[in-house]
């Protein structure tokens, strides 16, 4: 492998990554492919470019080309589906030195950390994790900015020397514009390199449920260690608010929510209008993923919980006197004979 | 009698997150007063390694890439149950980004033949994850990442995980060489035992590996190497909020329908 630097003026245009699984698409791809045209301009003239892997997705090259991008290339081959690390990273990598983009964006979640990495090593590209901040320097270096120690430092990170400038993204942080009705871009299908003998892993089995979006929400209640497994109270509240239900690391960890649910680092970016906390202590690895929230709201039986400071309104009390007794009055107001008696 | 795997598990000394503080001058990190501990995530990849014996008569070796003398990392790993622990230690490595850091804990993880790399989910003191899945890229070994569980094969050369992926989870088979990084929190690290840990304590030295033991060339690793640098920090400004502490959930129902409506 050469240890030495590149002429980075070969490199042009920005890709971001369209991550799909058996016909869907990661809504954070449509977050980036948006954010993305703003590099474009800040950068003047490159193209916007979206990549799209799997089986039978000619249709998602479509959904690309109406969300903004100039070109989508297509690797369109049943070696990709189900999604692995192995190929995707061989297929990636292959059109990253083949193409030579300026930056490749990729979606924070399980299968962009999975396999960026297996783009960046052999491409010898500049990889940055987990990032909520990006924008063109007046270098004309991709500025890709990152929460470090739990969110209490954002630190700056550039790559001036290699190419591409690879970022991963965290889901939530930027907006997906809606679909334009009519677009002009092109899709190319690229040829597939990697054949089923070559790969070095088989899956088995795939159990996947229904998958969550809470960066869309607009009311989130979220709950946490304190409710024990527990998550009626928290159920209950979140219907009569009509909220999506959200959870700390710990409430995943535990196994009582699903990882999709995740807020914080790790986790998803929320900013709803109404973030109702429960039974969460407000660790600041859990505040860096809702502090963008309108109102937020604690509800904890520890006074000293740091979550007191980061909401605009708490209730030192037991959750599971608290939630089903605020859900009960919310429906009574609700109800306009309640109003009028 | 030789063993049948080859375990290597990665691990890291870091500051421990509840003790670094934030120079208010400068408004930088200051790592150097913290205590220096093992990253939590990587007992998990202990326990992970630890438990394969269980099932394949393997011999597990923790590594830690870090300056001189960070062995007390090592030192845990053997009380836990690790047949080895060994210090990969060289002044060309400072200042090493995720992959010089891969490179050189991939050479770590060949150097002993592994067949198997456990590595935790990410380290607490940069949080990437980027590591395990680049150690598999330098040597083009196969990876499971946000593993829950594990299961040999020995009979067929594979290795089994059950992966969580978003809205579910699957089971993967993969070929050795494998790297795995174990979810966080996903088992259960089994204490020291009291022998262990005094043999760890008194009896245990590691040893060191330098860049020339690994056959790394100096070039390619340590700062110069590393295609991404940081270019600046600041402290992230705390959200000011309004902390109104009320007395009872008709006050809290009273506030919250003022903000919904």
């Amino acid at each position: 492998m050469s240890g030495g630097t590149v002429d980075i003026d070969e490199y042009e245009d920005v890709w971001v990554f369209i991550e799909e699984h058996d016909g869907d698409v990661a809504q954070v791809s449509w977050e980036l492919l948006n954010e993305a045209q703003s590099l474009v301009e800040q950068k003047d003239s490159e193209r916007l470019v979206a990549l799209v892997i799997g089986e039978d997705v000619e249709d998602i090259a479509d959904k690309a080309l109406a969300r903004g991008a100039d070109q989508v290339l297509v690797a369109d081959d049943p070696v990709f589906e189900p999604y692995r690390a192995d190929p995707y990273g061989e297929q990636f990598r292959h059109m990253v030195e083949e193409r030579q983009p300026d930056i490749v964006l990729i979606g924070g979640t399980t299968t962009g950390r999975d396999f960026a990495g297996r783009v960046a090593v052999p491409a010898y590209a500049g990889l940055t994790a987990d990032c909520t901040e990006i924008g063109i320097g007046p270098d004309g270096h991709l500025e890709a900015r990152r929460p470090a120690f739990g969110g209490d430092i954002l630190a700056t990170i550039k790559c001036e020397q290699h190419r591409p400038q690879m970022a991963t993204i965290r889901p939530g942080v930027f907006e997906a514009a809606p679909p334009a009705d009519d677009s002009d871009g092109e899709i190319e299908r690229v040829e597939t390199v990697i054949s089923e003998e070559e790969t070095l892993t088989e899956v088995l089995e795939r159990d996947i449920g229904e998958t969550a979006d809470i960066t869309d929400a607009e009311r989130i209640v979220a709950v946490g260690g304190g409710c024990d497994g527990d998550l009626e109270p928290v159920t209950e509240l979140a219907e009569a608010l009509d909220a999506e239900l959200a959870a700390s690391r710990k409430a995943v960890d535990e196994g009582w929510i699903q990882h999709a649910r995740q807020v914080g680092q790790t986790g998803k970016t929320v900013r709803p209008e109404l973030y109702v906390a429960v039974g969460i202590s407000g660790a600041v690895q859990h505040l860096e993923g809702m502090n963008d929230s309108d109102v937020v709201v604690a509800i904890n039986n520890d006074p000293n919980a740091p979550i007191f400071e980061n909401a605009d309104i708490g209730i030192v009390g037991d959750l599971f006197d608290v939630c089903p007794a605020l859900a009960k009055r919310l429906q009574d107001a609700d109800d306009p004979q309640e109003v009028i008696a | 009698m030789t063993n049948e795997w080859t375990v290597v598990v990665g691990i890291k000394q870091v500051p421990d997150a509840d003790d670094v503080s934030i120079d208010p001058d400068t408004g930088t990190l200051n790592r150097s007063d913290a205590a220096a501990v093992l990253n939590p995530p990587d007992r998990n990849a202990l326990e992970a390694g630890l438990e394969i014996k269980d099932g394949v008569d393997a011999e597990v070796i923790a590594i830690s890439m870090g300056p001189p003398g960070a062995t007390d990392v090592l030192e845990t790993a053997v009380a836990m149950g690790c047949d080895d622990g060994v210090l990969i230690s060289d002044r060309a490595f400072a200042g090493s980004d995720t992959w010089p850091t891969s490179l050189t804990l991939a050479e770590g993880a060949d150097y002993f033949d592994a067949d198997v790399v456990i590595c935790g989910e990410e380290t607490t003191d940069s949080s990437t994850g980027q590591v395990p899945p680049g150690i598999a890229a330098h040597k083009g070994w196969a990876q499971l990442t946000y593993v829950e569980e594990l299961e040999p094969r020995p009979e067929d050369d594979q290795l089994v995980a059950q992966r969580d992926v978003e809205g579910g989870y699957e089971r993967v088979a993969a070929d050795l060489p494998v790297v795995v990084a174990v979810g966080y929190g996903e088992n259960h690290p089994r204490p020291a035992g009291l022998h262990r840990k005094i043999f760890a304590e008194n009896d245990f030295e590691p040893d060191v590996l330098d860049a020339d033991d690994l056959g790394i060339d100096k070039d390619i690793v340590g700062l110069p190497a590393s295609p991404t640098k940081v270019g600046g920090q600041e402290t992230v400004e705390s959200v000011e909020r309004e902390g109104d502490i009320v007395d009872d959930v008709d006050e809290l129902a009273a506030k919250l329908e003022e903000v919904t409506v």
